[in-house]
Formats: C-alpha cells, structure tokens, sequence
C-alpha cells in the first residue's frame, strides 16, 4: 500500500463519508426510537395500512424484540440501499474518475507498481466501508443501550453485522470493478447504477408476494438473510460467506485487469 | 559508454485502425542526448510516449528505457524519470503546492528546494486552487513535477503548449541547463524553433511512420526561407534578378524554390545559398527586408512524398499568416 496516496483518499473523501455517516445516523437512531416495548407499535401500523410497501422493503411481519425491529426496519433495506449509493460513488472516484480526466499519469508516473497503487485503492475502499460499518454498529449499540438498555441480544445483532459488511463486500468489489476496467466514469458509475438498481429492484419485488417470490434467486441480495443470521442458521452463514468471496474475486479481478490493461492517459 | 542508448523504441506498432497510431517506429535516444520529437497533430507523439511510460503496451516491438523493459519494469524506470504528460490534468480540488507537495510525497522526495527554485524561475505562484488557474499557470506545475526530483531522464511531452513567449525562453534556458548537467531529454513539439534551440536530433514523425531522424545540423540543411528584399529602385532589383539566376541557375530551378520580381522587390526562397544572397543583394542600395521562417507545415513539406507536395502547397498558403508573425519573431526586420 502506498501510505501517501492512501492518506489523500480519505482527506479528499472523507466529507462523502461524514454525509453518508450522518444519514445512516439519522435513520438509525430515528428507527430505534419508535420502538417501543410498551405502547403498541406504530411503525406497524402504518404497515397494516400498506402491507405491499412495507413488504417490498422487507418490512413485512417485523416482530417484537428490538433486534428483530431493528433487522426489520433498518437490515431491510436502509442499510443496503443507502451504504450501495455511497459505494457507486467513492469506487467511481477511487479509478475510474483519474482515467477520465488523466490525472492517474500522475498517480503512475511514480517509482511504484501498478498492483500496489491500485491495491491502495482497494484498501481505501474497503476500509471506509469497514469504518462506517464500525461507526454503525457503535450507534446502534450506543443508541439502542441509552433508550432501551438490556434490550438487544448483542451477539446475535453482531451477526447480523458481519453478513450486512459481506453484502458491501459484494456490491463495492463488483462497483469498483467497473471503476476499473472502464475508461469512462459514464460507463463506470453506469454499470454500478445498473447493477444496483437491478438487484435492489428484483429483492423488492421478489419480496411483495408469493407470486414472484422465486425471482430472488436472480438477485445477489438474497444472500443476506438478516432473520437467518440473527437466528445463526448454518445456510445463512454460507449465504454471508459467498457474498465475501464475490467482494473479494471482484477486487482481486479488478486489480489483475488494472495491472495489465492499456490506459489512455 | 558514450553511446550507450538510453531510450531504445524498437520497431513499435501500435494500431487503433483507420491509420491511426504508430507503425513499425524506430528511433533511439542516447544518453546525454535531447532529442526533438516532431509531428503533425494525430501523428503519434502521444501515443509513443504513452508506451515509454508504460501506459500502454506496444501491439508488436518493444519499448525499453536503460535496458529496462518500459511496461514490466516501469516502477523501476520512475526511479528515474521525469515525466510531463501532454494533456494536462491535475487533481481537482487540490491547491498548486498542495499537489506539488503530494507528488513528491509519492517520488518519495524530501528536498523540495530544486522545487522552489522552478518555481521562482518560472514565476509561478501555487498558492491558489488548481481548478481555477490558467492554462499557463498548470503547464508551470507539470514542468515543475517532472523537473523537480533532478531525474537522470526527462519525457517531456509539448512542455511550453500553453507558456506565454517568454516562459517559453526560460523553459529552453531550463532544458539547456539540464543538458549541461548530462540529462536525457526526449521533448515533443510543434515548434520547430523549440527543437531548433534546444536539441541534437529530431526525430519527425507523420501518420504514425517515422519520416526522418538526424542531427539537427543535417536537419536544417534543407531548410528553406522565404526572403522578401526591397530595393531602391526597380532596375536594381532587375539587375540582381540578373545576377542571381545566371549564378544560382539549378536553386532557382529547384522543387519548391521560388524566384520572382514585383517591381523594385525581389521575393526568393534562400537555402544554404543564405551568404551569397545577401552579398549579392548588398551591392545595390537596400530599403527593407523580409525573412519569413518556414512553419513546421512548411517544413516537413522537405520530408514529404512528392506527389503530396502541390496539396501541401495549398496548405501552406494558407497558413501563411502564421509564418509572417514568425518572421516577425524570428527574422531580419
Ligand atoms: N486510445 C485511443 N483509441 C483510439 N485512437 C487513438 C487512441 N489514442 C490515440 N489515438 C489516435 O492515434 C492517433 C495519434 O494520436 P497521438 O495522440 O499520438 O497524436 P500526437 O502526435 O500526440 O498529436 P498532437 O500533436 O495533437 O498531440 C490519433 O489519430 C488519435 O486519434
Ligand atoms: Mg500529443
């Protein structure tokens, strides 16, 4: 890892990062406060009204624990959807963005290999995940103890955690993958965008009814299965595990092709 | 080793269709050496360039600086190498010294004083935001960059593209003194005056395919000027006119050379027959003189296939306004 180029990543990101922090703050501390153990529940009944929108974001028959009103409400969809918004962003200006405008002949035109530059890059973009996922993690934990201490079962939130970063493993090696392989951040942040959009897209509708419940197999979103963590199910697990090795071959792939491949700079 | 090549382009192609990119190029630049590197736009300056820097890899032929194969080793050639890309690009958002400072964090270079004597000599100041400076101002912080770490080589593509007139003096005072120091120095460019100024050889390249490689000394040797001499009275210029043709029968007759009268001015193309023109001319009384420096168009026309030269001609006429701002530069007033 070049520590130079690592440390003028996070000076130049780190505001996307602060918004994105304070949004994911915002919800989650916002969601943990309408639990409430004692007086009926009225993020429910809200879903009573719309149970096919509350379905398509996996908000459907969300119990009565905090964890499992926090898996519901947050692990559904704001979770994944909003930290994917961030990913299509930072892997768009990791590579794909100094290509573009040819400012990665600087970033080369240094005594070091190709591999290690864009091996930093790798390394940014999973730590910033790995951070927001900690910071997270630490808020919901904080929050949940102040309003409701003793109320959540804390190791089985832990994995529900450890399955939520494979999901960002997932989407930002195959994110950043674009960024690599494109000369075009038009044609980078498009196939992200798409490939985003796709799988969000099928995961919601695959969960309104029965009728296209089958369609999510044709999503990598199923392999996040927050009750199956939660519950600790050994086919859960492997779901998690599958969705770190596609982060990690989608990584590993985009620094071989970056190594290799012609720049037009 | 005296000779030894530093810069070693054997037999490149690099084919993106339609005839563009280069073909089969050949050139070496030995140490110590600054070579000129001239074309046309879309003549595949870049694109070579790119493939010393390890950008892109050559279709067939190999590219190798110190022995060092330029797309496998290309960390290790950094170590040494100063490079200024031609399009200019920094990273937005970062203040001049701020980048600067970030570069020679990623050379790993401590001493930045050679840095801040660039930067006087060009007269910059990198105190303002990159994305607001002009054109101008980022050229100085590219030339800065590749100068900065005193590099054994320097890749310099269209170094002054963007410099007013006298920061391009100060860049080619820049490059001679890099050159009394033993640096290697291959520079594109437009301007044949640059290369003129500066360098040993030229190397000129058209459509990819390189046309001509030699000391700048045979280089010039066919260069023409078009020189525009008015006489005192009209019989002079018909006596001179007299004179010249009979002493001067095969130049006057010579492709691409003119000779002609308008009254009392005489307008001739001059080669290396310079001397005896002007003494010639000197005998009568002399009211004004011309010199139009050929353009690099003008130039290549010298290296050209024949059967281009009529449509080539054309081109040159109507660039000729170009060629009289040159002379106005450049030539006797
Ligand atoms: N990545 C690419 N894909 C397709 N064509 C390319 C690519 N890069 C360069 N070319 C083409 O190759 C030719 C040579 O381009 P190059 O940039 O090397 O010219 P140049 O001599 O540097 O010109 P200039 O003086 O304008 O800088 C051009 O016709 C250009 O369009
Ligand atoms: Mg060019």
């Amino acid at each position: 890892m070049n520590l130079t180029l690592y440390k003028k990543e996070w000076k130049s990101n780190w505001i996307l990062w602060v918004i994105f922090a304070a949004v994911l703050t915002v919800y989650a501390c916002m969601i943990v406060a309408m639990f409430d153990p004692k007086m009926g529940d009225s993020l429910k009944m809200m879903a009573d009204s719309m149970p096919e929108i509350f379905a398509a974001f996996g908000m459907a028959d969300v119990g009565q624990t905090l964890l499992e009103f926090i898996s519901g409400y947050l692990y559904g969809i704001l979770l994944t959807a909003f930290p994917a918004v961030y990913i299509i962003l930072l892997s768009n200006k990791l590579v794909a963005r100094y290509i573009d405008n040819g400012s990665m002949a600087y970033l080369l035109a240094v005594p070091e290999k190709r591999t290690k530059m864009i091996r930093t890059q790798v390394i940014y973009s999973i730590t910033s995940l790995l951070a927001l996922q900690i910071y997270i993690v630490a808020v919901l934990l904080i929050y949940s103890q102040i309003m409701f201490s003793g109320e959540l079962e804390i190791t089985a939130f832990l994995r529900i955690n450890v399955g939520l970063f494979g999901l960002w493993m997932m989407i930002g090696g195959i994110c950043f993958f674009f960024s690599s392989v494109f000369n075009d951040t038009k044609w980078a942040s498009g196939c992200s965008t798409a490939f985003v959009v796709y799988a969000i897209l099928v995961q919601m509708i695959s969960q309104v009814g029965d009728k296209f419940e089958n369609i999510k197999y044709a999503t990598p979103m199923t392999l996040f299965q927050v009750d199956g963590l939660a519950a600790g199910d050994g086919s859960a697990w492997v779901g998690c595990l599958v969705m770190y090795l596609i982060g990690i071959v989608f990584y590993v792939t985009a620094v071989q092709v970056f190594a290799r491949r012609d720049l037009p700079l | 080793m005296k000779d030894m090549n530093v810069i070693n382009i054997n037999h490149i192609t690099k084919d993106y269709g339609n005839h563009r990119g280069v073909f089969d190029l050949s050139f070496q630049v030995k140490e110590g050496e600054v070579l000129g590197f001239l074309g046309p736009n879309g003549a595949g300056k870049t694109t070579t360039i790119r493939q010393l820097l390890g950008f892109i890899k050559p279709d067939s032929g190999s590219v190798s600086i110190l022995g060092k194969d330029c797309f496998q080793k290309a960390d290790e050639i950094q170590r040494k190498l100063g490079y200024l890309p031609g399009e200019i690009a920094f990273i937005d958002s970062m203040r001049g010294w701020e980048f600067i400072r970030f570069i020679a964090d990623m050379k790993g270079m401590k001493d930045l004083s050679r840095a801040k004597e660039l930067m006087e000599q060009f007269e910059l100041n990198p105190n303002g935001k990159i994305k607001k400076m002009s054109k101008g101002m980022k050229q100085k912080i590219g030339i800065i960059c590749a100068f900065m770490q005193n590099p054994k080589i320097l890749i310099l593509d269209e170094p002054t593209s963007g410099l007013d007139p006298l920061m391009q003096n100060r860049f080619v005072d820049l490059i001679l003194e890099e050159k009394k120091r033993g640096k290697t120095i291959l520079m594109s460019s437009h301007i044949f005056e640059e290369i003129e100024k500066t360098c040993d050889r030229a190397a000129i390249i058209r459509e990819g395919s390189l046309v001509a490689v030699d000391s700048m000394e045979k280089l010039c040797q066919g260069r023409t000027k078009k020189m525009e001499i008015a006489f005192a009275e009209e019989s002079m210029a018909t006596e001179f006119m007299r004179n010249y043709a009979a002493k001067h029968k095969q130049n006057s007759q010579k492709q691409g050379y003119d000779l002609g009268q308008q009254g009392n001015k005489v307008i001739l193309t001059v080669g290396n027959n310079i001397d005896q023109v002007v003494k010639a001319a000197a005998q009568f009384t002399i009211k004004d003189i011309n010199v139009h420096t050929q353009s690099l168009e003008e130039f290549f026309l010298h290296f050209y296939g024949k059967h281009e030269n009529l449509e080539r001609e054309k081109l040159s006429e109507s660039i000729d306004v170009e060629s009289d701002v040159q002379a106005g530069k450049g030539g006797v007033r």
